[in-house]
């Protein structure tokens, strides 16, 4: 009989709890607040039935739309076939991790306007901008000696002595 | 030595999941627990209050909690031990001091949010099941009975504290089932055998049962009721006047005691390496210095 491609086919791992984590998840998923425009993973946590995203969703990041009393709204890119489309879909809250995939960009925004705040109250003009890394500066080599090494005539009676 | 199978194998340890903490102690029930502090999400940073009841063997807790990542924060508390400042010396975990602990806290958490005005809850207390009427001026204060890891019975203490905090005009859900009083022949509650319970009435009458038949024993049993002189007769009056006091003034009182200085240690501190490896030296001096003795001993 064939395999079927039912909804949870194919998670026996994905869905599955870590080793030795199984049983009751930790408060703080439950006492975490998510506000629209925030970024989330979706991780499927299979302790809980109820709200579980599709498995495609798992491990994908999205922004929040909507919050309902136990669930979050995440939008989610979805290629089909020729385009991306923006999915749509409602999750429990146990199945959402804060997602910190813009927290770079906002320490570094906070981090810039303090630089640009101080700059302005100096009179001088900054680029915050972020440069790629350039090519490594030359340098002496310290401590070189010259060693010359040449080639030595084939010796034969040598490298017979282990096996005559 | 006979060959016993080992029980318990280096696989069965490498497998163990350990329970959290506070399970392992058998102090928190996880399942009622999140229940209780899940919020819902459209409501987000909302505080949801639980009102907290726990009983020691000579204490009673009351406190207004709630949750956050970082643990979680009591907005008001109020324990049994306070109740000799309002006149109640002896009987501290008894029913009817869970009740006046639980108004102690309800008259306290409105206090403190300055809504003792408007919500004066039941002044005289009948024993009736009695729910918060909402003013037009603002919501009654709201929390949820938490009970921890007790089993719920008709007549249990924790309801004498939802009654005094209820009385004391807090808005907890509830239904009069487990008051004590309430029949389950009838499914109805006897709002005289509550207001005696709340009033100490099953301590008097015991009282009285136990000076007609075993003086001794009432002697020996309510050694500091006779200490404080406290009466079958007036321990409805005494809880009464508990009641004013407690309504009158329920703010709670700092302690003069100053913080420690010092703290306490209740656990042995940690050597250094150093101290660690000195030990390690003297015990190996101790071992030869006893084993030269012995070796000389036997030679």
């Amino acid at each position: 009989m064939p395999a079927g491609h039912g909804v949870r086919s194919r998670t026996r791992d994905s869905f599955s709890r870590p080793f030795r984590k199984k049983g009751y998840i930790p408060l703080s998923t439950y006492l975490r607040t998510y506000k629209i425009g925030d970024y989330v993973d979706v991780k499927v946590n299979g302790a809980v039935h109820k709200g579980m995203p599709h498995k495609f969703y798992h491990g994908r990041t999205g922004r929040v739309w909507n919050v309902t009393k136990r669930a979050i709204g995440v939008e989610v890119n979805k290629q089909v076939g020729n385009r991306i489309i923006r999915k749509r879909i409602h999750v429990r809250v146990e199945h959402v991790q804060p997602s910190r995939c813009t927290e770079e960009f906002k320490l570094r925004k906070v981090k810039n306007d303090q630089l640009k705040a101080e700059a302005k109250a100096k009179g001088e003009v900054i680029s915050t901008k972020r440069q790629p890394e350039g090519p490594k500066p030359g340098f002496m080599v310290e401590g070189a000696t010259l060693e010359t090494v040449t080639p030595i005539p084939y010796d034969v009676v040598n490298d017979l002595k282990g096996g005559y | 030595m006979a060959f016993v199978k080992a029980q318990k194998t280096k696989a069965y340890f490498k497998r163990f999941q350990v329970p959290f903490k506070r399970r392992r102690e058998g102090k928190t029930d996880y399942r009622a627990r999140i229940r209780l502090t899940n919020q819902d999400k459209n409501k987000y940073n909302t505080p949801k209050y639980r009102f907290v009841v726990r009983f020691s063997n000579k204490d009673i807790t009351a406190q207004i909690v709630s949750a956050t990542i970082t643990g979680d924060t009591v907005l008001a508390s109020a324990y049994s031990h306070e109740l000799p400042r309002y006149g109640l010396e002896a009987g501290l975990t008894n029913y009817a001091a869970a009740y006046c602990t639980g108004l102690l806290l309800g008259r306290r958490v409105l206090k403190m949010l300055e809504m003792d005005d408007e919500y004066q809850g039941n002044v005289e207390a009948t024993g009736e099941d009695f729910s918060v009427e909402p003013t037009d001026t603002r919501r009654p204060f709201r929390a949820l009975l938490d009970i921890g890891l007790i089993r719920t019975t008709t007549g249990n203490r924790v309801f004498g504290a939802l009654k005094g905090a209820l009385d004391a005009g807090l808005d907890i859900p509830h239904s009069d089932k487990r008051f004590a009083g309430f029949s389950k022949d009838n499914k109805q509650l006897d709002a005289d055998v509550h207001h005696k319970y709340i009033y100490g009435g099953h301590v008097a009458s015991y009282m009285r049962i136990l000076m007609e038949d075993e003086p001794e024993k009432y002697q020996s049993h309510f050694s500091e009721y006779i200490k404080k002189g406290i009466e079958a007769d007036n321990i409805e009056s005494l809880y009464k006047k508990v009641h004013a006091a407690i309504r009158a003034d329920p703010a709670a009182k700092k302690s003069e005691k100053a913080p420690p200085t010092q703290h306490k240690r209740f656990n042995l501190k940690k050597l250094t390496y150093e101290e660690r490896k000195a030990k390690l030296i003297e015990r190996l001096h101790a071992l030869n210095a006893a084993g030269g003795a012995d070796s000389e001993d036997e030679d």
